[in-house]
């Protein structure tokens, strides 16, 4: 089909604010995927956590790449210095997107003008793949049941800290009026009030309802009976019409049609 | 062209066009708000399949009645249950009635048949054929049927009749009809029977009564019956045929007289018809015919227990009511009135017949055929499945469930759906030697011949007596005999197929390996050893007592319940000389796919349980542990293996040292580089709830921490006091007990409620569910609870773990597993067992998964919640409630939902999928899967290769990932099991290594995590996780739709130019290189076997 004869024949022509830099996994592959790179930039006057002019944002960064200042860094060995290594995630892993910062603004020019195509496997510099990857990803996974102590013993220790502070504090100002006269009232006072959470009002309002609800004589006045009465009708007739719509629509399907 | 190519094929369109489909269910909810399609909504009620909650102003809802609304809610409430079924009723019948059109069309055809019988040449008066004693040795019916012929051979030459053939009349062999059918748009319409008949009162009633013989052993055998002067046998089939010819009109007259006039009646006649053909129950010979029940409703009108002035429905129950409380084959019933003392009396039928229904002459049984033989006296099979469904239909009627009408008239109960196993015998000619073993001649004398009727009793009487305790219900079926042409040869009795017996099954009979006889000294014994031959042995019991018993071989659950095999295999060689190979008994087919590697004797029940035993052990260890800060409050199990629904049971994992990488600092074995992928091993879930105290930080992040400090030590603990190999994470620890693995979940019971706080401006402490809090509360609270449930069910229906593990099997098998969870499928399995009608729960896994299949095809997803009423704690109002609450929040629940006792409102474990694509997908998998199945279980010939219904169709796939079976772990558990895979670093004795195993380590689930993240969002990616070779890729066609530049979404496209513009579109020939990059060595080959996605 044309389609088809367009695309090989075709290079894919990158928008012109965005260079296309091919790159593939190793030498095997046949087809690239594009890098699609620009200098990073922000608007005046917006905060950016990355260095204005010395920073490279690479669109498409493929799932397998997990360095990709390391690729552009070996593509760039010729005319730079090493650069400053630096990356961040914007989505799920994935195809991602990357910042790589350069040491100097020239390093971003450079990195523009690459032609590609950029490998991510080489020989001299292997990435793990497939079953190579997840093999080490398990023994990678294997905890280590000290360093966890260590974390949860610090965090606890600084916790505790923070907790027993917060109680100082609440225990001085206990009883104590503040500039307008008003007294803090908390629950670890010698009279602890309810705590302020949502359930324990609704909780206080139902036993209000309820206690009303006992003291009400059921069906007792005449207008009560007819009420109650055309409240059944009422039901009956929203039944019957919800039961008229089903019916509607299992004969819309022919659902009567025994066999 | 641009794009990818539409959906050619419906089912790619189906899966791949989430964006397409979603409306239906969505559309009405979201759209609703705006005032443009809120008219759109009104002005289509049920818009596109879709109920809605029901929008009634006040004015209309509280205006008064009219007289007329009035009087016909009293009505509906008086003539019907409800409103619902009123509607349902009437619809059914306009859908059965005959329209007047129609009517009008048949009337015609039927004058023409007239005008042309009577005209046909040279037909003499049946006085001229007919003699004086034709009622003996068949004469009557050999002229009869030469009568036929001869009108046949006439009317065929006719250009009115479109067809011309002959069929028996209720299968009776003696009896052809002749059946007319129009030529041209109406041969379909109808089709006339022509039943020739004597003048009423050409025979003398007095020699066709039940004890008269008309058939002389003479003239049948060519000798006197057995010894000089012995009484020629009774021939109560025979005469009962030949009465039915001179009584047949005025059964008409008394049917039109009695029902004519009367509508209600003759829609209840309308509704039985239907409720014994969806049962099956009028099919063949001597079926329960829509005759025999429209003079059971003149007779209960004549006895004043139906009145003219009832409805259909009311007719329908009152009937069902008599069927179920009377029992005919006892108490006998007659239409006749008349007190003539040379009538015979009700206990001659009884002789005669086991069901006994006398018409108005006081002579003839209308039920004659219901018997099938004389051999035993009070039983019928036929009967007793008419009652049992009588009973059935009954206890569904009282129990005002809003489904009863579906459940009662429209739920099909073909036998292989309704009965646990089925066993063809093949061929029939079999049976006649069988007769000649039984000595059954007398009853081939009266069957003129017919050895399948006459063996037909005799048989399942020896079947029933020696299934006993195991049996709950037999019944047969046989084919119908074919119409056959009328310069053919009629079919002979063997040409008729085969006879299908079911058997449904009691599952407390099930358990037992031992049939109990009598002591040896006793009488009885002589009897039971000639019943069961040299089967029966003599065996001394603890008690001391030496007794007559019969033992079967049977090991495992999945033996046990074949044990009926075993007997009824036996009993027919020993007794009827019907040997093994014509026996094909379909009770255990399936159980070959829910078989662990090397256990062809068991479907797993045992393994199971010997993890669920360990698990016990381990929670006994979790009980008693010293040292811990704070006690365990409760530990539950919370995963498949500790309900008994995990497909593949764990086995003991004893690793070979050498096949693995030591990481002796952490006791763990790593899977090695040069080695296949090791033996899969899974930990089991278990939640263990540590007790509430003043100790837990109200903090989440604190709590986080605690609960880390938790898992450490318990791992400690487990390992000083137990000698357990462990392995803490901050949320889990991970147990090696005797080669089992557990995964140790601890929880503290407020940590959900700490998650939902949120604290408003005011200081007022709010809950709010969030992300994190619902799966914390899913998977510590619900999933026990869920856990727990279902491994009581299974205590209560053995049969519960087979059917949910082959349902999930096959939901698996066709690659949709990992869109279903779990749970949601166990549930769905649940629900067989605990709203099984219009059936009983299933006893055997064969029958349980067709009616999984029939479930999941015909289960109307988006307008109803599934609901599983786990130990029964729903009442029927709290139903009706959630029904209702369900309509008014359809748009924000998922499209597959399911409701439990403990989950009312969220359907917790369908939340993440199925997507309304796949689960239609599903239901048209099933939908062929069913009809497919239950034909090669049905074919006496045997079911041929039962895994075809397992196997997934691929050719839907845009691309196929073949896959290594070197690094699929769990390769053996695959459909098509592989004669020989690889090793998988297992020793069968335990090994000197304690080492933890290597856990959850799946590389195709690895690589299809990567892929999913990788590509989730261009393509969809199938598998089956039990052993797949293959991953099937199918793109979103939406994705591929060229899209302009956006920094957003590059992902794996590259920038055209199209028409001058750029576009983007998915790189797709890196993106397949990328499916071979990411599984390397695990992927063999890429098949891109579509060129839909050329764009």
């Amino acid at each position: 089909s044309i389609s088809k004869k367009k695309k090989r024949s075709g290079h894919p022509s990158p928008p012109i604010s965005f260079p296309a830099i091919p790159i593939k996994f190793s030498e095997k592959q046949q087809a690239s995927h594009y890098l699609y790179v620009r200098a990073h930039g922000v608007r005046q006057g917006t905060k950016s956590t990355w260095p204005q002019k010395r920073t490279l944002f690479v669109l498409n960064v493929p799932p397998y790449c997990t360095e990709v200042s390391d690729r552009v860094r070996l593509h760039l060995k010729k005319t730079q210095k090493t650069p400053k290594i630096s990356r961040t995630w914007w989505h799920t892993p994935g195809f991602q997107v990357a910042y790589v910062v350069f040491q100097k603004p020239s390093g971003v020019s450079a990195a523009l003008a690459l032609k590609g195509p950029l490998l991510v496997s080489t020989e001299s510099h292997p990435v793990k793949s497939g079953i190579h990857k997840w093999i080490s990803d398990y023994a990678d996974s294997i905890p280590d049941p000290e360093a966890l102590r260590v974390e949860v013993d610090t965090f606890m220790e600084a916790y505790d800290q923070k907790i027993a502070e917060e109680e100082a504090k609440a225990k001085e100002e206990e009883g104590v009026p503040d500039k307008e006269g008003w007294v803090k009232v908390t629950r670890r006072g010698r009279r602890p009030v309810l705590p302020r959470t949502e359930a324990a009002s609704l909780r206080v309002l139902e036993r209000e309802r309820r206690k009303r609800a006992r003291k009400e004589l059921l069906n007792f006045y005449a207008w009560q009976h007819r009420e109650s009465k055309m409240e059944h009708l009422a039901q009956l007739r929203k039944k019957f019409e919800e039961d008229k719509q089903r019916i509607e629509l299992l004969r819309a399907q022919r659902k009567f049609r025994p066999y | 062209m641009m794009g990818p190519a539409p959906a050619g094929e419906q089912l790619c369109g189906a899966i791949g066009e989430p964006e397409v489909m979603e409306p239906a269910l969505e559309g009405t909810g979201k759209e609703g708000k705006k005032a443009s399609s809120r008219k759109r909504t009104l002005a289509e009620p049920p818009a596109k399949g879709l109920l809605q909650p029901v929008k009634l102003s006040r004015a209309e809802l509280y205006k008064e009645p009219t007289n007329e609304e009035l009087n016909h809610l009293r009505e509906t409430e008086i003539l019907f249950h409800s409103s619902l079924l009123r509607l349902q009723v009437e619809e059914l019948l306009k859908e059965v009635r005959l329209s007047e059109k129609k009517k009008d069309r048949i009337d015609a055809f039927l004058r023409e048949v007239n005008q042309r019988v009577v005209r046909v040449p040279s037909v003499p008066e049946t006085e001229e054929i007919l003699q004086d004693k034709d009622g003996l040795n068949q004469r009557y019916f050999r002229k009869r049927a030469l009568y036929l012929a001869h009108l046949a051979h006439h009317l065929a030459q006719d250009p009115l009749f479109g067809s011309v053939c002959f069929s028996y009349t209720n299968g009776c062999h003696l009896k052809p009809s002749l059946l007319l059918r129009p030529r041209g748009k109406d041969e379909r319409l109808v089709t006339v029977r022509l039943h020739p008949c004597p003048p009423p009162d050409f025979f003398r009633p007095c020699r066709l009564l039940p004890t008269k013989n008309n058939v002389r052993s003479a003239w049948y055998r060519g000798q006197s019956p057995a010894g000089d002067g012995s009484p020629e046998p009774p021939t109560p089939h025979y005469n009962t045929w030949v009465l039915q010819d001179t009584a047949l009109e005025s059964h008409l007259q008394l049917l039109s007289t009695m029902l004519g006039s009367a509508q209600g009646l003759k829609d209840g006649v309308a509704l039985l018809k239907v409720w014994l053909r969806q049962r099956e129950l009028d099919k063949g010979q001597g079926g329960f015919t829509g005759f025999l029940v429209s003079m059971l409703v003149v007779f209960l009108v004549s006895t004043h227990k139906i009145h003219t002035t009832m409805s259909g429905y009311q007719v329908l129950r009152s009937v069902l009511q008599f069927l179920a409380t009377t029992d005919l084959t006892v108490n006998g019933i007659s239409l006749c009135l008349s007190s003539d003392p040379s009538l015979p009396a009700l206990a001659d039928f009884h002789q005669a017949f086991s069901v006994v229904f006398l018409d108005s002459s006081g002579r003839l049984n209308l039920c004659a055929d219901v018997t099938a033989s004389t051999y035993h006296q009070g039983w019928s099979l036929l009967w007793l499945q008419v009652q049992y469904e009588a009973r059935l239909s009954m206890t569904l009627l009282d129990s005002r469930a809003d489904d009863g009408f579906q459940l009662l008239l429209m739920t099909p109960k073909p036998m292989i759906r309704a009965f646990d196993h089925v066993l063809h015998l093949h061929p029939l000619s079999r049976l006649q030697a069988a007769c000649h073993r039984l000595k059954l001649w007398p009853e081939l004398q009266d069957n003129g011949g017919d050895y399948v009727s006459a063996a037909l009793g005799p048989l399942t009487t020896l079947l029933e007596q020696g299934l006993g305790t195991r049996l709950k219900l037999l019944a047969h079926s046989r084919p119908p005999v074919p119409e056959w042409g009328i310069s053919q040869d009629p079919p002979k009795h063997k040409d008729s197929g085969s006879l299908t017996l079911g058997l449904l099954l009691r599952p407390e009979g099930l358990t037992s390996v031992l049939e109990l006889g009598p002591e040896a000294d006793q009488p009885e014994a002589a009897k039971f050893r000639q019943f069961w031959g040299f089967r029966s042995e003599l065996r001394r019991f603890q008690d001391g007592a030496i007794r007559e018993a019969v033992v079967w071989e049977a090991a495992s659950m999945s033996q046990k319940r074949l044990i009926p095999h075993q007997v009824v295999t036996h009993l027919l060689a020993l007794h009827t000389d019907i040997p093994e190979t014509c026996v094909h008994y379909v009770g255990g087919p399936l159980d070959a796919l829910i078989q662990g590697l090397k256990q062809t004797s068991s479907t797993g029940e045992e393994a199971l349980a010997v993890a669920v035993c360990c698990y016990d052990d381990l929670s006994r260890l979790l009980w008693g542990l010293e040292g811990l800060p704070l006690t365990v409050s409760a530990v539950q199990g919370a995963h498949p293996v500790l309900r008994y629904t995990e497909v593949f049971p764990p086995t003991p994992v004893r690793p070979a040292s050498s096949f693995y990488e030591p990481l002796q600092e952490r006791s763990s074995l790593l899977p090695r580089l040069d080695k296949p992928c090791p033996a899969y091993v899974e930990p089991m879930t278990v939640v263990c709830h540590l007790e509430g105290s003043g100790q837990w930080p109200q903090d989440a992040e604190a709590v986080q921490r605690v609960r880390a400090a938790f898992q450490l030590r318990l791992a400690e603990l487990l390992t000083q006091q137990h000698g357990l190999q462990c392995r803490a994470t901050a949320t889990h620890t991970d147990v090696l007990k005797d080669g089992f693995v557990f995964r140790i979940r601890v929880a503290y019971q407020r940590e959900p409620q700490i998650l939902k706080e949120v604290q408003s401006p005011e200081g007022m402490i709010s809950l709010r569910d969030t992300p994190a809090s619902l799966r914390l509360e899913r998977d510590t609270r619900q999933l026990p609870l869920l856990t727990s449930a279902l491994h009581g069910l299974q205590q209560q229906h053995p049969a519960f773990s087979g059917v949910a593990r082959l349902a999930k099997r096959w939901v698996r098998a066709q690659l949709l597993g990992e869109d279903f969870t779990d749970e949601s499928l166990d549930l769905v399995a649940a629900a067989l067992f605990l709203h099984p009608e219009p059936f009983t729960p299933p006893s055997s896994p064969q029958v349980g998964f067709l009616r999984f299949l029939y479930l999941v095809s015909t289960f109307d997803w988006k307008n109803n919640p599934l609901i599983v009423n786990l130990n029964n704690e729903l009442t029927v109002e709290e139903q009706v409630e959630i029904r209702s609450g369900f309509l008014a929040a359809r748009t924000q629940l998922p499209v597959m939902v399911i409701v439990t006792p403990q989950d009312r409102k969220h359907s917790v474990w369908t939340q993440d999928g199925p997507s309304a694509q796949i689960l239609q997908q599903l239901v048209v998998l099933a939908a062929e899967a069913l009809p497919m199945l239950e034909k090669q279980l049905m074919d006496p010939q045997g079911p041929g290769d039962i895994r075809t219904v397992f196997r997934p169709p691929l050719d839907i796939y845009d691309v196929l990932i073949r896959l290594s079976p070197r690094h699929i772990p769990r390769h053996r558990q695959a459909v098509d099991s592989p004669a020989a895979s690889f090793c998988r670093g297992l020793l069968s004795q335990p090994g000197p290594s304690s080492l933890m195993p290597v856990l959850g380590y799946d590389p195709p689930q690895l690589y299809l995590m990567q892929l999913r993240e990788a590509f989730g969002d261009l393509a969809l990616f199938f598998y089956d996780q039990h052993g797949g070779e293959v991953i099937g890729v199918l793109w979103k066609p939406t994705s591929f739709q060229p899209q302009p530049f956006k920094a957003s979404s590059t992902k794996g496209r590259m920038v055209m130019s199209r028409g001058g513009e750029l576009v983007m579109v998915p790189n797709v020939e890196a993106i397949l290189e990328d499916f071979a990059v990411l599984g390397e060595g695990l992927v063999q080959t890429v098949e891109a076997r579509s060129e839909r996605w050329t764009v």
